[in-house]
C-alpha cells in the first residue's frame, strides 16, 4: 500500500470510529443520567481550580469534607458543618449518611440551640426538608424514609406523616426495627387494627428480638387498648 | 500476530524491570493499605473511604503506570535506537507497536490485579464480603487504561518524552471533565460555543464514562449494559488510537 493510500485510508477510519462512537457516547449519557450519575458542577469562590481538578474524583472531595464534618461535629460547631452537608450531598447524592445526619443535625442539635420557639420550628423544618430533598434523590432505598418519619414521630408528633414515611421504608428491604416503630405510630396516629397488624406480622417473622416486643406490644394493646405504660398504669 | 506477541511479551519483561514501574506500584499499594487509617469512623463510613480512597487510589495509579509503561516501552526504542534493528528484520511497523501496546497492557492488567488484590483484601476483613460492583468498577478502571495506554503510544510515537507525559496526563485530566465543560459551555447562550464543545466533548475521550466507583463506594448497583457500552467504547477508542499511533509511526524516519 502507498503512503498515501495508507494515510486516506487511516483518515478514513478513524472518522468511520469516531461516528460510530458519537450515538454510543449519547446512549452512555442518556444511561448515566437515567441511574443518576449526572454531572453537577460545583463552582465555589476561591476553590474553582480544585473543585476542577477534583471533578473526577468527587468521592474523594465528598470523603475530604466529611472528615471536616467530623472534626465539627466532636468540637461541637454545629453551624459550620451545614456548608459541608450541603456539599457533600451536591457532590454525591447518593452517599446515604449526610443527608440522614445532616438532617437529624439541624431538627434535633441545633434546633435545641434556638434561642425562641420560632428559630426552633425554623431548624426542625430546615431537618425536614433536607430530608425530604435526600429521598428525592435516593428514593429507591428505606434508610431516608424512615429517617423522616422518625422526625416527624419524635422531633415533630405529626404522626399521620410518620405513618406515611415509615410505610413507605417498609416498601424496601429493611431492619426488623422499621416495622414496630411502624406499629408505634400507627398506634399513636390512632390506626389500632393497622397496629395490630403490624404487630401480627412480626411475630410470625423470623425469630429476632423484635418478636418479643411485639408480644408484650399486641398483649397491652388487647388489654388495655394502648402500649403506653402510664396510659394504663 | 506471533511477532507481535513475542514483542508484547519482551514489552512485559522488560517493563516488570523497571524501577518507575515498581516504585509506582509499592507506592500504590502502601497507599491502599493506608487506607485502613480510618479507624476513627463508624464501620459503615470507614468502609465507604476504603471503597473510595482504593478504588480512586487504583485508578490514579493505574493511569500513572500506564503512561510511565507505554511511553517507556515505546521511547527507550528511539532514544537506544533499537528501533532501527528490530525494523531492519522482518518485522512489520503495525506489529511491532501491537506488541508495545500487547506488552504495556500486560503489565497494567498485573497492576490492577496487584491493586485490586490488597483492596478486596481490606474489603473482605472489614465486611467479610465482596459486593459484584467492585469488581465492575475495576473491571471499568482497567478498560480505562486500554484507552490510556493506547492513547500514549500514539503522542509518543510522534513526541519527546516530556511532551508525552505532560500530554497525557492533561488528556486524562481533561477526559474527566469534558462533561463539565459540556455543562458550562449550554449555560452559555453562544451557538457557535455549544457546538465547538459538543465536537470537543465526541472527540477527547470521555473517562467520566468508565468513573463508577464514586456510585459503587455508596452502595449503588451499575447495569450489565451500561458495563457492556462503556466498554464498548473503550475498545472503539483504543483501535482509534492505535490507528493514530501507527499513523504517525508510518511516517516516522528511524
Amino acid at each position: 500500500m502507498s503512503k498515501t493510500a495508507f494515510r486516506s485510508r487511516s483518515i478514513a477510519a478513524i472518522i468511520l470510529l469516531f461516528l460510530i462512537l458519537s450515538p454510543l457516547q449519547d446512549s452512555i449519557d442518556l444511561q448515566r443520567r437515567r441511574m443518576g450519575f449526572e454531572r453537577r458542577l460545583m463552582l465555589m469562590p476561591g476553590q474553582v481550580a480544585g473543585n476542577l481538578i477534583l471533578g473526577g474524583f468527587k468521592g474523594l472531595a465528598a470523603d475530604l469534607l466529611w472528615l471536616q464534618v467530623e472534626s465539627l461535629f466532636h468540637s461541637g460547631q454545629h453551624y459550620k458543618m451545614l456548608p459541608l452537608f450541603q456539599s457533600i450531598t451536591f457532590l454525591q447524592p447518593k452517599f446515604i449518611t449526610p443527608w440522614a445526619v445532616g438532617g437529624w443535625h439541624m431538627a434535633y442539635n441545633i434546633s435545641v440551640k434556638a434561642k425562641n420557639e420560632e428559630e426552633k420550628q425554623f431548624w426542625i423544618k430546615h431537618g425536614v426538608d433536607f430530608l425530604a430533598e435526600g429521598i428525592k434523590n435516593n428514593p429507591e432505598r428505606y434508610d431516608l424514609y424512615f429517617e423522616l418519619g422518625w422526625t416527624y414521630f419524635n422531633k415533630v408528633k405529626d404522626y399521620a406523616n410518620a405513618v406515611k414515611y415509615f410505610e413507605l421504608a417498609a416498601k424496601f428491604p429493611r431492619p426488623e426495627y422499621v416495622d414496630d416503630v411502624l406499629a408505634h405510630a400507627y398506634e399513636e396516629n390512632g390506626q389500632i387494627k393497622e397496629a395490630i397488624a403490624t404487630w401480627e406480622r412480626i411475630l410470625a417473622g423470623p425469630d429476632t428480638p423484635f418478636r418479643q416486643i411485639a408480644a408484650r406490644m399486641l398483649s397491652r394493646l388487647k388489654k388495655y387498648g394502648t402500649t403506653k405504660v402510664e396510659t394504663y398504669q | 500476530m506471533v511477532k507481535a506477541l513475542i514483542i508484547g511479551l519482551n514489552t512485559f519483561r522488560e517493563t516488570l524491570r523497571l524501577k518507575s514501574y515498581q516504585i509506582i506500584l509499592i507506592f500504590a499499594l502502601l497507599l491502599l493499605g493506608s487506607s485502613q487509617l480510618f479507624s476513627f469512623l463508624t464501620p459503615e463510613e470507614q468502609l465507604k473511604m476504603i471503597k473510595d480512597v482504593s478504588l480512586s487510589g487504583i485508578e490514579i495509579f493505574a493511569a500513572l503506570l500506564a503512561i510511565f509503561t507505554a511511553m517507556t516501552s515505546l521511547r527507550n526504542e528511539f532514544e537506544t535506537n533499537t528501533i532501527s534493528t528490530l525494523l531492519s528484520k522482518p518485522l512489520r511497523r503495525s506489529e511491532f507497536i501491537l506488541g508495545k501496546f500487547i506488552g504495556s497492557v500486560l503489565a497494567i492488567t498485573l497492576s490492577v490485579i496487584l491493586m485490586a488484590a490488597v483492596f478486596s483484601t481490606l474489603i473482605l476483613i472489614k465486611q467479610h464480603s465482596l459486593e459484584a460492583g467492585l469488581f465492575s468498577a475495576t473491571f471499568l478502571i482497567w478498560a480505562e487504561m486500554l484507552v490510556i495506554v493506547a492513547l500514549t503510544l500514539a503522542v509518543a510515537a510522534f513526541a519527546s518524552t516530556a511532551f508525552t507525559l505532560i500530554f497525557v496526563l492533561f488528556l486524562f485530566l481533561t477526559g474527566h471533565l469534558t462533561g463539565y465543560g459540556l455543562e458550562l459551555a449550554q449555560q452559555a447562550k453562544n451557538p457557535l460555543l455549544q457546538a465547538l464543545t459538543k465536537i470537543f466533548y465526541k472527540v477527547i475521550p470521555n473517562f467520566e464514562n468508565f468513573a463508577i466507583r464514586d456510585e459503587i463506594a455508596v452502595g449503588v448497583s451499575v447495569s450489565l449494559s451500561y458495563l457492556l457500552k462503556t466498554f464498548g467504547y473503550g475498545l472503539i477508542y483504543t483501535f482509534i488510537a492505535l490507528l493514530l499511533c501507527l499513523y504517525f509511526f508510518q511516517f516516522r524516519e528511524v
